[in-house]
């Protein structure tokens, strides 16, 4: 074993990391920290009693009633009931509500004599989720209210129950959520963020470690490896493969094992799909590394490329709706295939047929390694022949 | 009157040094001027178009009934959906629906004219994708629009076969009408909703990450002491803290007024606060994350590189602890006490409500008393750990 340069590389990487084992400890433990963040913070699924008000303008019996039926629903809750617009409004501006229903003066009376009192429904959509789901509870309970009039109404005309439902509803939606019937928000973001975080910090640690070692001068690396670049990058990069791969695997067994996000496919694709992932991150890092001689410059410039990995991987605002730029700028990034590759395995269960366009994308980032490789054996060049010009200059002085 | 001014030539030498520092190091230069002009740039680019239009979607129809036929057509006219497919069978579009080519499907029963006709419940079968919310939310948006609409045709119809015909048969209807309004982000874009909180968060990483990147430079050349001029006691160290965040504040006020007020204004985010009560809310704001991001560096940080190795990827965790995606309320309560240790959380949030929801400065008040809390506490512990380096010499050797 001790004849392969990458070996030779690999212990020495080895022997640094358990030497100073500080910051594969830190890289470690945040990822775990995100985890828990993630995990413990959507364990309901979705943001349950959501604070709603209520303008009661009308202090009816009608009105009453539907204050207690929206407190009753689980989404919901009723934070205050209102005297007027102008405090729900307030409280809306300060955060303390999500949405309000305004029910004018007279409403009872109005229902009672046939002329159709008007609701109005106001929901803050600056905060999107909580804004939509409070939305969605109230335009709910809004048409229950209506319907149960509607029922009152027609069940006293002597129409058969039959006959209401047809009368009140005539055509209604059986939505089916694939993969994801309880629409929880946690299977939806901790399945992407998740591997994003892990495939973010190797892209880091890789261009950290690259970029360390140019400090202490790319020589006694280089020698390791026998003067090939390429080895040097291999041999450098595999420890970190191995450990955030692991890290990865780890927690997508926690994901679909224990916790029992749906999982559909194959589950070799979905393995291989995440150790292509880091590996393809450990590659943009090492060509960011390899490229620029700048060690502070380097680790900006992989900074400022992966802060946008979360939002290209196309998980939150679909990258088809996005500019066209955008759409083909996404395809530098390893996440977006990683995303792709799990939405047609894990949630429809697809196999190397639909996928194979975005393992051979992954694997094509290796590419960028090679032309790092080639980077560093031509830097050292430079490096030594300046070297021995100045030991020429200096004999000939 | 002597020692005023003793006090200010103390705060105008680090000061001074402080943007030579600042201005030397491509690095930081980087991080303080690039970065919080590209980010707001690019994303606001990225987030152009706030919602799904045009979503692709496939129908089965199984009924082929003159109601089918309208629903279908009315669904090809809203802005949300596109009929790309009509299948003849539920394998067909489910293919379609694996290959990406459609985001959901519309399956009309064999029997929904038959249960038209009999004057019950129709069903429709909507499949939606749920890889990303943003095709569900647009499924649901254009086909429950048509969905109402179209109930209320049906319905007209079988009032008026009942024997209730004009306002009767509207009235009967619909008891109780119900009209929305969604404010603050009316059209319930992402790119209202995300931005807002985006441009303070590159504002709070960048000062924070350039702020650690000195620290680290400085103890990486063993000139921790040297960014303490040597005559300063130990009681009056203090003004280091301040003359350094002096730097900072004048390079990024210019800064919050581009990305908070101009870049949201040229790209019609909404706005409704003035920009008077923004600067006002961003002072202490930034003042906290300064303090908070030299206690982080003078005692952390030991080389100049690691502070992007181990903070940056944290930005989207930060983001989630803001409560802008899930409300503080709804949180575990240790995750809300944690959130409270980056002035992000009560950042985002105020900015927000200041800006997006036209909150006056009274209605934020919660926010700016923790932001200036932030302050206070982040400022004597940078001047304590400061101190420390100092008299105990510690921390600056490796």
């Amino acid at each position: 074993m001790k004849r392969y340069p990458i070996f030779r590389v690999f212990r020495r990487e080895v022997g640094l990391l358990i030497a100073s084992p500080r910051y594969l400890l830190l890289l470690t433990a945040g990822v775990l920290l995100v985890f828990v963040l993630f995990a413990t913070m959507t364990s309901e699924g979705q943001p349950l009693r959501l604070p709603v008000g209520v303008v009661d303008l009308d202090g009816s019996y009608l009105s009453r009633r539907i204050c207690h039926e929206l407190d009753a629903t689980p989404g919901v809750r009723v934070e205050r009931v209102y005297q007027n617009h102008l405090e729900a409004r307030r409280d809306m501006q300060r955060g303390k509500i999500f949405a309000f229903y305004e029910i004018p003066k007279g409403t009872y009376n109005e229902v009672l004599q046939f002329k159709s009192p008007r609701f109005v429904l106001y929901n803050n959509s600056a905060y999107l989720l909580a804004g939509t789901l409070c939305y969605k509870q109230l335009a709910t309970m809004g048409m229950l209210a209506t319907g149960a009039v509607q029922r009152e109404v027609l069940r006293k005309k002597g129409f058969s129950e039959e006959e209401i439902m047809g009368l009140i509803q005539p055509v209604a939606f059986e939505t089916h959520n694939i993969r994801n019937p309880w629409i929880n928000y946690g299977i939806y973001l901790m399945t992407t963020l998740i591997p994003a975080v892990i495939a973010f910090v190797a892209l880091m640690h890789t261009g950290y470690t690259i970029a360390r070692e140019r400090k202490r001068g790319l020589r006694s690396w280089m020698k390791k490896a026998g003067g090939n670049g390429l080895y040097a990058l291999l041999g450098k990069m595999l420890p970190y493969t191995l450990w955030y791969s692991l890290l990865a695997l780890t927690a997508n067994l926690v994901m679909f094992g224990l916790m029992r996000f749906p999982m559909e496919g194959n589950w070799g694709l979905m393995v291989l799909s995440t150790i292509l992932l880091v590996w393809a991150a450990q590659c943009v890092g090492a060509f960011i590394a390899s490229c620029l001689t700048d060690a502070p410059l380097t680790m900006s410039v992989c900074a400022l490329y992966s802060a946008m990995s979360f939002s290209l991987s196309g998980f939150s605002f679909p990258i088809d709706s996005m500019p066209g730029f955008f759409q083909s700028f996404s395809w530098l990034y390893p996440i977006r295939h990683y995303f792709l590759n799990y939405s047609h395995i894990a949630i429809y269960g697809g196999g190397l047929h639909e996928s194979w366009p975005q393992f051979c994308a992954l694997l094509a980032f290796s590419i960028l390694t090679v032309a790092g490789g080639a980077m560093l054996q031509w830097q050292l060049k430079v490096d030594n022949r300046r070297r021995s010009e100045k030991r020429g200059k200096e004999v000939a002085v | 009157m002597n020692k005023i001014r003793l006090i200010l030539y103390d705060i105008w030498e680090v000061l001074s040094t402080e943007v030579r520092r600042v201005f030397r190091d491509s690095t930081v230069l980087l991080i303080f001027f690039i970065a919080p002009l590209l980010y707001p740039l690019v994303f606001c680019m990225m987030y152009e178009y706030e919602n799904v239009e045009h979503l692709p979607v496939a129908v089965v129809d199984e009924a082929r009934c003159r109601e089918s036929k309208r629903f279908i057509h009315k669904m090809e006219a809203t802005p949300e959906l596109t009929v790309a497919y009509r299948c003849c069978t539920m394998a067909e579009a489910e293919r379609l629906m694996q290959t990406g080519d459609i985001r959901a499907i519309f399956l009309f029963p064999k029997d929904f004219s038959q249960r038209i006709a009999e004057r019950r419940t129709a069903h429709i079968g909507v499949f939606s994708d749920m890889s990303s919310f943003y095709y569900y939310k647009a499924a649901l948006l254009g086909s429950n629009a048509v969905l109402i609409d179209e109930m209320h045709t049906i319905e007209l119809e079988r009032y008026g076969d009942a024997g209730v015909t004009g306002e009767d048969a509207q009235s009967q209807m619909m008891p109780i009408a119900s009209e929305e309004r969604t404010l603050f982000n009316p059209s319930g874009g992402y790119g209202s909703f995300f931005l807002p909180a985006l441009m303070v968060l590159v504002l709070h990483q960048t000062l924070f990450l350039g702020i650690c990147l000195l620290c680290g430079d400085a103890r990486e050349n063993r000139r921790s002491l040297q960014i303490i001029p040597a005559r300063l006691r130990v009681r009056s160290i203090h003004r280091v803290t301040l003359g350094r965040a002096l730097c900072y504040i004048l390079i990024y006020v210019p800064l919050c007024i581009l990305d908070l007020w101009l870049i949201p204004r040229w790209f019609h985010l909404p706005q409704l606060g003035n920009l008077y009560n923004i600067l006002i809310f961003i002072l202490p704001f930034l003042l906290a994350v300064i303090f908070f991001g030299m206690t982080v560096g003078n005692l952390f940080v030991r080389q100049k590189i690691t502070p992007m190795l181990c903070f940056v990827f944290f930005s989207l965790a930060l983001f989630f602890l803001t409560g802008m995606v899930w409300p503080q309320d709804s949180m575990p309560k240790f995750w809300l006490w944690f959130s409270y240790i980056f002035p992000s959380t009560p950042g985002v949030q105020g900015f927000v409500k200041l800006s997006s929801m036209g909150a006056e400065l009274s209605e934020v008040s919660r926010e700016y008393l923790t932001l200036w809390i932030q302050a206070g506490v982040y400022f004597a512990t940078a001047t304590i750990s400061l101190i420390l380096i100092k008299k105990f010499k510690i921390f600056n050797l490796q």
